[in-house]
């Protein structure tokens, strides 16, 4: 395998990575978001202590 | 049924997404000029077209909120929640696009730069503008963090909606002016299009794949919103009972 070949797989390997890291990455960042939410609908059906 | 339904769509998702893989890695031959770094077209359009999709469906919700907030309360509100959800999972899949495209074009537009030569990025004009688009969007989600009040979602939908106008400019542009970014796939000139049936079915599954994965998380973000606003409605309320 060439120098060229190398880089372009390299290259290749990176962009498919970011691509999914960017995008679980919004999944775990939706998944925490809604259980904070979920708590946060508890305590306010639950009213003021 | 429901949950059923939801765990078929997430199966079939998965399933295209790792046949979009496949047909990107494995099947696809190498083009012919560009070699193996040209396999970041399969990820890079399609998420594009997607973060196009998504930013019209945040603008049908800014204009839904905007017409029916004083009449149709509760369907503004949903309106409002489409918009919001758009645009963030836009943003999403512009991001990927604004990644994804400078490190192909680093290997393609600068005579081969390995990591540490050659330039990432250049001004031209559909980087640019795909720039402002993504800043536009950025600064509408960031309205939404940061500013409080009544006035909040009527001054995001304004602003949702002017942010939308650069989405033409951006699909134009290579049309408009002359680019370094090559001419659009399809439309584009006598000489556009995909002549490979294999570079095309490629093409074709990922934009499948990844516009089921966008419309799984679209639906989830927008379920979100939705509980939020419902969040904010029990909460006002709560501090009204107290009075």
């Amino acid at each position: 395998m060439d120098q060229r070949a190398i880089l372009d797989h390299q290259f290749t390997v990176a962009a498919y990575a970011v691509t999914w890291a960017i995008q679980l990455g919004y999944l775990l960042w939706l998944g925490l978001k809604w259980r904070a939410q979920k708590r946060e609908t508890s305590r306010t059906a639950r009213g003021p202590r | 049924m429901k949950k059923l339904g939801l765990g078929f769509y997430i199966a079939l998702t998965a399933a295209l997404l790792a046949w979009g893989f496949y047909q990107a890695i494995y099947v696809a031959p190498d083009e012919q000029t560009m070699h193996e770094v040209q396999r970041i077209f399969y990820y890079h359009v399609p998420s594009a077209m997607t973060a196009f999709l998504f930013f019209a469906i945040s603008l049908a919700g800014s204009i839904g909120f905007l017409v029916l907030r004083r009449n149709r309360p509760e369907q503004a509100q949903v309106a409002d929640a489409w918009a919001v959800a758009g645009a963030e999972v836009g943003v999403v899949f512009c991001t990927v696009v604004l990644i994804t495209g400078p490190l192909w074009g680093h290997r393609v537009w600068w005579g081969g730069g390995d990591w540490g030569n050659g330039s990432w990025w250049t001004w031209d004009a559909r980087l640019t503008t795909t720039l402002v688009l993504w800043l536009l969007y950025v600064s509408y989600l960031l309205l939404r963090r940061f500013a409080a009040g009544a006035q909040m979602q009527t001054l995001a939908a304004v602003l949702g909606v002017f942010a939308a106008l650069d989405v033409p400019i951006v699909y134009m542009s290579t049309r408009w002016w002359r680019t370094q970014h090559p001419a659009p796939v399809f439309g584009g000139g006598p000489d556009s299009g995909i002549k490979d049936p294999a570079m095309l079915h490629a093409f074709g599954w990922n934009i499948a794949a990844w516009l089921a994965w966008g419309l799984l998380i679209l639906a989830l973000r927008y379920r979100l919103e939705r509980q939020h606003q419902q969040l904010i409605a029990r909460q006002a309320q709560a501090a009204l009972d107290e009075i």
